[in-house]
Formats: C-alpha cells, structure tokens, sequence
C-alpha cells in the first residue's frame, strides 16, 4: 500500500506564494482567491468552486509539481497520483475531507477537496496557553476513530504515515480532520546522506522503512505528547519522549492519559497498543466518569495533593524563632554555634543556634539591608548599614564595652550591599557608588574603585579578580589591586552577586534586566544569556553543571552551565528574590509568597514547604543541622534540617 | 616583587615588612561558597596585614598573594602601566587544514574554512579563530554547493556579529552573547541553503575560538575532539540515525560502523528552517588540540589512531592533517576527508 501514499518524485514546487496568480481559473472552474498555506507538500490554495455561481461555494485546490526529469519517472508520477487521489476519493469518513476533483495540466498535478475552516493544531499551540485536558481527550479519541477507518481498509489498510498537529485541522465545528493526505514525505534520498521526513513524530520502524498501521499510534502517541508537554520533538532527538516526561511539564495530566501516551509510544511496535481501535477504547474508558461524575478523580487527586501539601509543612516545627522589631531583608550567617541576622530595625542580632537565645545584639543607626559575613580568621563579624557605615564587631562578643564596633569605615552612601572576605580582606560596595577594599582585621582602607551608579551587589572574588556590578548596568572584573580588566554593560541593575565557576572560568551575572548571563571571567566576553520574564535579584549558583537562580517571573531555574538549556523550573505564585542555597542533594530558597521551599535539586519537585505570615526576601543559611532564615513578618526562623 | 619593578622601570623601593608577611602567607581560598554557607573556615591563618602606624603610604602588599598571579600587587593605588600586564609572549595558536576528495568519488562535497587573527596592541585582544567543517550531501553538485554556501554565510556572520564587536570594544547586552551570535548564524546558513539548493543539504561543525575558549556549533555528523595529553574525549553527538540507536541501546557501536541506516542523518541544514543547533563552550587547557572532521575521516580511522597520530607522530598541525588524510586513503578513502587540527600553546 505504500505507493498509494507516496507520489514519488513531486514535491511542492515553491516554499510560498505557489505558482498560480490570484483571480486564476483552473479548468474554467476553479477561481484562485488566495494562497492557504504551503511546505513540503505542495501548495495549497483557496478556490471558488464556479459550477455554483449563486452560492460561494469554497474549496480548497492542492497543487503538486512534477519535478522529475526522466519522461518516464514523469509519467510513472502522475499514474500515482492519479491511483492515490482515486482511492482518497473514495474514502468516506467524518474527519476526512471530501475529494471533489482531481486532474492535471501544465506538468502540475491538482487535487480539488473540501475547503476547511479552522487551524491546525500546530497553530493552536502557538496561539494558546494551555488547551483543556477533555478537549484533548477527545481530539485524541476522535483521531484513533479516523486512523482505525483508515487502517480497516480492505484489500491493504492505508497508514497514514505523517501524524503530527500540523496535519490535524479542528473545523469551526471544533470536530478534528486530518489533512494532508497520504502525501507523506518520507524519505528524501540525497545520495550520500539519506535524510528523513517528519523528523521528531515518527516511530523507530519507520526509518527503516518499514511501516505498519502500529507506526500511525506511535505518531498519534507524539502529536498527544507534544500537545500535552508543549515541548516540540522535532528539537529533540528522536525517541526521546521518555527523556520528557509528561507529568514534569504538565501536572494537570491524569496518570491513566500518561500510560494511554507512553504505551503509544513503546519503542517495540509490539508492545504499543495493537490498534487504534483498543487505544481509543482505554481512550473512552477515561472520558466516562468525567461524564458520570465530573471531575471525580481530578478532585481527589487535587484534595489529595493539597492534603499532603498541608501535612507537609505543618509537620514541621521551627527549633526556635526569634522576633526582631522590624522587617529582616537580609540573610542570616553561622559561625562557632551562633547565628548572626541583620533587621531592618537597625540592629545585627547573635542568636545561639542551639538554644534560639539572644547571645548579643548591636545597633547601628540605620536599617540593615546587608548581609552580616563571618571572618573566621579574625573572629569578627562584618556588615554594612544605611547610616553609610561599613562595620567589623566581634563574633563572639559583639561590640566593646562602651557599645563600639572592633573597627567601622564610613561611606558617601548606604551601604546596602554584602560584604565580600577573601585573601584576609573585604571587598564591599556602597550607595556612593564606589567599591571599597579593607584590611578585614582593621579596616584600613586599601583601595576604592569608582562605578557611576550605587553598588548594592555583593562583589565575587577570585584569585585575580573582584567582580561587582552597579545600578547602572555595568559589570567590572578588577585586578585585586584595584585596576579595571575588563567591563561588560547590562541593562537593568545588577543586585544579584556574580557567581565565578573558577573550573570552567564562567562568570554568572543575573541582571534586573531580565537575563542571566555567562561571561568568559578572563575577558568579560559574553557567552550565552538565559532570558527569563522578570528582573533576576536572586543570586545564582552553580553546582555540578547546573546553575540555579530565581527570577521576580516567580520561577526558580535550573540550567546548564555550559549551553544554557533549561533542566527545570519549579513555578511559585510570586516574584522570587531570595538566591538559592544548596544543601546535599536538597536546594532551599524563600519566597515573596510567605514560604521557605525545600526543592529535590535533581528534579526541581518541591519536597516540602514552609509557611512565615510575609514575604521571604533572605536567602537560608544551613549550619548545625538547622535552617536558618529570615522574614519580613520581622521574624528569624531556625527550622530543623529535613531534606 | 623584583621583577614586577623591573617591569616599571621603577628603582626598588624600600623594603616594608608587609613584603614578606605578604610572600609568607600566600595562602588563598579561592574555593566558591555554596550560598550562603560560610565555608572558609579552613581560612584560619593569622591576618598579614596589620596597621603600621608608620607607613604613611598606602600599602597593599599582601593583596595579591605572589604565587596566584604574574606580578605582584603593589601600586594599588598607583594603577599599573600596560605593559605591565600585556603578555609578552609571542606563541600563538597554530592549525592546519586537509580536505581531499578520497579515493572513491569524483567530487568534494565537504567545505573546509579557517580563519585566525592574532595582534598586540595595548588593547590586548585575545587571538581569535574560527574554523568549519561542512560535509555536503545532495546530487548534481547540490552537496558542495550547500557546504559552500553554508561555510561563507556562516563565516561572514560570525565575523560581522562576533569578531567585529570584539575588536570594536562592544561587550555589552545590545550585542547578542557569542553562542546566540553562533546559532544565528546557523540558521542564516540554513536559510540560504533552503532557499538555493532546495534538493540539498550539509552538516556544519564550527568553533570559534577566543583565547584559550572554544564556542563550539554543531549540526549533523562531523565531528570536533579534544585532545589532551592522555585523552581524546569527542565533544559533538552525531546527529545520525545509529547514534541515536547506540544512545537507546538497540544497536552496539560496531553494528553501527556497517548499519544499512548508517548515513541517515535526523538532523541537517537544508532541511527545514526549525532546526535545533548544538551549542557548547570549552576551555582548552594549555597544550591541548582540538581537531574538526568529517566521517569520512572517522568512519576509517579509529580514535586511538587519530590519537597517535596527532600525538606522536606530527610535529604540526597541518603534518597531523595530512597524516590523517593520508590514513583515510589507504584504508579505502571511500568517502571525502577532511581534518583542520587546532594547537593551544602552552602557558
């Protein structure tokens, strides 16, 4: 049967506008009026049918082009179209459009049928967000119907060959049709490279040319699961279906649909369904309590979810929190059993870890916005505050007896940005638009460098570089003397601190600008940009490969170092600020919409999660088997470490 | 510290004791924190620099630790001269380019392209290099002419979108980052290539490389290795047909070599305008070489030979290409060959 679905050697003449003129007429009948669309196939036009001059009979015209150069081939071409459009004619099934007419002139061959309005599915994915699941379910139910009329045909069933949602059109009447008939274009043979046809749809068997009717459900099984997951297979390998699993981009899939589209799409013909009469039957037996009782299992399911979710986080106790007098923005530190938190209320705050009691606190006069860092080698605790000082106090102790800090450095500006300790000093930047570099143990100033706009970021530092970008967009690399090597201008701010993975020598930089960048640390040179649909505040980083980081889109991503691609995104309901945190095989992070997450860092699926009454700005801190976090609600949290 | 002020020109300075608390604890931690996990904690040296009353100058001595960088870090606040810091080696990049017919067809349809750019200004611009391999398929001439097209439309692209910028000094987010810069230009080539050899197709393996960086793009079944002292690791996947089963585990490599589906390709250009590119950035480590093949080189000779070969018995890039080259002839040459060898100097 396979002839009748190939005409070897015509192919679609043009890639647009077709050869024929609008106002043409074809067989003194047909009228062009326009051109509906075109590809591999041929041309496709619309036409008005002129037998019926009082009705504005529509019609759709397909015309072929006869491209091979042997008079004979020529002539065995034609004999083929005129074999397949005879059996086309007379086929007779609801989703199949109508034969009217077919004849040829002028080397092209033309197939006059019923003219469809409607889109392709192809088209309605791009044009949708999300189609409705029992809308799929009986697309799909309908579409095993016409392949199984199809593959009942008698003396040789008919396999359609090229499932895919361009091929499928839903009418005006929301019914499905398949178009493009048996014009399947299967193998292009290019002499030395063989190149297959629709690449990305179909099944194993079929490039090697041998194709069943199990060959149209491994094709149906592609067309659902792209339909389902939105994530086009001609971008991927072949038989990759398995590497994307249904339920990782869309949850609102019910595990029976799953098994229906995985079954399809079995490797072996034998162990898919063996025909499309018994996948439209497991089809049907999903429909039916959704018309008894509506919903039932997706409710359940939801309840079920919800349920679990509920028991989820309120299994879980904090070992303490601990009230301050204002909004806690910033991100807790540890050191030697003690915890460290600025507050908005001006003061940095020393909590024992174990015992959740206030060691000491020291106030400032400003807000604290900055991060309070450890410097283990001089056991002291440095920070910067609005009233534009940058301060070192003791770890232990906290201030001296009279209430000063061990030593303090003022600024121009506030000092918003986090403290960066490396080779025995600090890098920090402040609102007055300068990086500064101390001498961590006595705040002697070493250098400043000059960015036009605020520093709020924390700076990077690296064996040769300190990396630190400004308000105004602009990403430095300095020598650690201070000297400028090399510069690279975003467009939005830079409040995320640079990530250096010193292996492969990439520089991360999130900017509000919407995208993550990778630079080349030595040059600056841009590598690739990841773009995602909010300003990235979230400080990135990286770890064995991937690169995680959260945008104010609300998303937390995981992407590969190297290209970029998307490995996973866990969607939140509001924008997230807060960076990631990393903890075995676990990623923590807070959001704007109250919670703390605990992800599976492999998979992106949340473990548990962990309500504060208002939005989490800080970014977890783990230490001696607690999680420890801040919230706007004023509070600072010491959650046990589950994974 | 000595050879930094030769390098200024600039007569010794006194010796301040930072100098050598600065040289006697050059320990660094470089290692990157996880969040915010303090993790220096290894960090627990005694601080070097501590506040002498006397020094009336800004002292930076133990800034830099000596032993991390090239030249050492006084003069923070004195910003160092250029010359300072301008490499001054003169070893480059070398490559070579072999591309032959073979010994069974009667045309090329494989395209081969290098293009390097080295200089030394103040401006300090690393050495640049773009190098494709394009293997052509298609009958009447259609395959070598889509390689060709292939080759000059994404050379031009990659030199006006990438080089251009680079040496212009625009590094900044109006200029697409280099990968995007590199599939853009794929798909300009597999525009032209739709629109003139409409019965034609190629692959294209290209890298581009920035210093010691290579952006590496990769369609089809040539190939790109790299190759370090005890290893030759291919970083490109063939975008074939038996590749994919080898991935799936339905066929074994060495049914692979004498597959009837070998040649089947899923991926090419000419095909269809979506077309998915790979991407990928590799650091090449000082000595290593990277070498871009089509499979008419690796469908004959077998990676360990490559490996000698290229090792062992070449003194420079283009003697290893046309080493290989030659190889592929004698055992057979039943398809064109083409090799470009790509040396990283060593630091």
């Amino acid at each position: 049967m396979s002839e009748t679905q190939q005409i070897a050697g015509m192919q679609g003449n043009g890639r647009e506008g077709g050869t024929l003129q609008a106002n043409t007429i074809l067989q003194t009948r047909y009228k062009i009026l326009g051109v509906l669309g075109g590809g591999g196939m041929g041309t496709v036009y619309q036409a008005r049918d002129l037998n019926f001059p009082d009705a504005k009979r529509l019609v759709a015209v397909k015309e072929m082009q006869n491209t091979a150069t042997n008079p004979a081939l020529r002539e065995a071409a034609l004999k083929t179209f005129e074999r397949e459009a005879n059996i086309l004619a007379t086929l007779s099934h609801p989703a199949i459009p109508k034969i009217f007419d077919f004849f040829h002139q002028n080397d092209r061959a033309y197939l006059v049928m019923e003219f469809i309005n409607g889109n392709d599915i192809e088209l309605l994915l791009s044009k949708t967000k999300e189609l409705p699941i029992d809308k799929i379910i009986d697309w799909a139910i309908e579409l095993c119907d016409v392949l199984d009329y199809l593959h009942s045909q008698t003396p040789n069933p008919i396999v359609f060959r090229d499932m895919k949602p361009s091929n499928v059109m839903i009418d005006s009447y929301g019914r499905v049709r398949l178009v493009d008939f048996g014009i399947a274009k299967t193998f292009v043979d290019g002499g030395k490279h063989t190149m297959i046809g629709t690449e990305g749809y179909s099944a194993p068997e079929q490039y090697k040319g041998d194709v069943t009717t199990r060959s149209d459900i491994y094709g149906l099984g592609a067309t659902l699961h792209h339909i389902l997951t939105r994530q086009d297979p001609r971008m991927a390998p072949p038989f990759s279906f398995g590497e994307r699993p249904i339920e990782q981009f869309n949850s609102q899939v019910p595990r029976p649909l799953i098994d229906i589209v995985e079954r399809a799409l079995e490797f072996e013909a034998q162990n898919r369904f063996s025909s499309c009469a018994e996948m439209k039957a497991a089809l049907e037996a999903l429909r039916k309590p959704a018309i008894d009782l509506p919903n039932l299992n997706l409710t359940t399911n939801a309840a079920g979810t919800a349920a679990w979710e509920t028991d989820g986080s309120s299994a879980i106790e904090p070992k303490w929190t601990f009230k301050t007098e204002d909004e806690i923005r910033c991100s807790p530190a540890a050191y030697n059993g003690i915890a460290y938190i600025g507050s908005y209320d001006t003061n940095i705050w020393a909590i024992n870890i174990e015992s959740g009691e206030m060691v000491w606190k020291f106030a400032t006069e400003g807000g604290i916005a900055s991060s309070p860092i450890v410097d283990p080698a001089n056991k002291l605790v440095l920070f910067g505050s609005d009233d534009k000082s940058f301060y070192a106090v003791d770890a232990r102790k906290g201030g001296t007896k009279g209430g000063y800090p061990i030593w303090s450095y003022a600024t121009k500006g506030a000092v918003k940005s986090t403290g960066r300790i490396a080779h025995d000093h600090v890098f920090f930047g402040s609102d007055d638009g300068f990086v500064y570099a101390l001498a961590a143990a006595s705040g002697r100033f070493i250098w400043e460098y000059e960015l036009s706009a605020p520093v709020r970021c924390r700076p990077y530092v690296t064996n040769e570089l300190v990396i630190v970008g400004s308000d105004e967009g602009e990403v430095v690399g300095l020598a650690l003397s201070g000297e400028r090597k090399w510069t690279f201008r975003t467009r939005g701010n830079i409040i995320a601190a640079p990530f250096v993975d010193t292996i492969e020598g990439i520089c991360f930089v999130g900017s509000a600008d919407h995208s993550m960048y990778a630079l080349d640390v030595g040059s600056g040179y841009n590598s690739w940009r990841f773009r995602t649909h909010g300003a990235i505040i979230s400080s990135p980083i990286a770890h064995e490969g991937l690169l995680f980081f959260g945008s104010t889109d609300g998303n937390m991503y995981a992407i590969n170092t190297q290209t970029s691609r998307e490995k996973w995104r866990f969607t939140t309901e509001h924008p997230i600020v807060s960076s990631p945190t990393i903890y075995e095989d676990a990623l923590y992070f807070g959001g704007t919409d109250q919670y703390l997450y605990c992800l599976d860092l492999n998979t992106g699926k949340e473990r548990w999660k962990f309500k504060t009454n208002a939005a989490i700005t800080s970014t977890p801190c783990i230490a001696d088997g607690v999680i420890l976090f801040g919230s706007l609600d004023n509070t600072f949290y010491a959650l046990p470490l589950v994974g | 510290m000595d050879l930094f002020r030769r390098w200024l020109g600039q007569p010794s300075t006194k010796d301040s004791p930072e100098d050598n608390l600065a040289d006697a604890d050059a320990n660094v931690d470089t290692k990157p924190a996880i969040g915010q996990q303090i993790q220096d904690t290894e960090q627990e040296h005694h601080a070097a620099a501590r506040e002498n009353p006397n020094d009336t100058e800004v002292s930076t001595a133990n800034l830099t630790p000596q032993e991390t960088s090239d030249y050492a870090i006084e003069g923070a606040t004195r910003p160092l001269p250029m010359e300072a810091i301008v490499s001054s080696t003169n070893v480059h990049l070398r490559f070579g380019q072999s591309t032959d017919t073979g010994m069974v067809r009667n045309n090329n349809q494989d395209s081969a392209y290098s293009f390097f750019v080295t200089s030394r200004t103040v401006e300090n611009h690393p050495d640049f290099g773009l190098f494709i391999v394009a293997d052509g398929m298609g009958g009447h001439h259609d395959g070598e002419k889509a390689s060709a097209i292939t080759s000059r439309i994404f050379a031009s692209n990659v030199i006006k979108n990438i080089y251009l910028p680079l040496i212009t000094g625009q590094n900044n987010a109006d200029q697409p980052p280099i990968t995007e810069a590199l599939i853009d230009a794929v798909h300009m080539a597999n525009n032209e290539v739709i629109a003139h050899i409409p019965e034609g197709g190629t692959t294209l393996t290209a890298v581009v490389v920035i210093g010691n960086l290579a952006y590496i793009a990769h369609v089809g079944d040539s190939r790109v290795y790299l190759i370090t002292q005890n290893d030759l690791e291919q970083i490109t996947r063939d975008h074939s047909w038996v590749q994919r089963m080898i991935e799936l585990d339905q066929i074994t490599p060495e049914e692979a070599l004498h597959h009837p589906q070998k040649n089947v390709l899923y991926r090419a250009l000419g095909q269809s305008e979506a077309l998915e590119v790979d991407a990928v950035t590799r650091r090449m480590p000082a000595n290593s070489k990277m070498l871009l093949c089509s499979d008419g080189l690796w469908n004959l000779v077998e990676d360990d030979e490559i490996y000698e070969t290229i090792m062992n018995h070449s003194s420079h890039p283009q003697e290893a290409c046309d080493k290989l080259v030659a190889l592929a002839n004698t055992r057979g040459g039943t398809d064109n060959i083409t090799a470009i060898l790509l040396e990283i100097p060593g630091s």
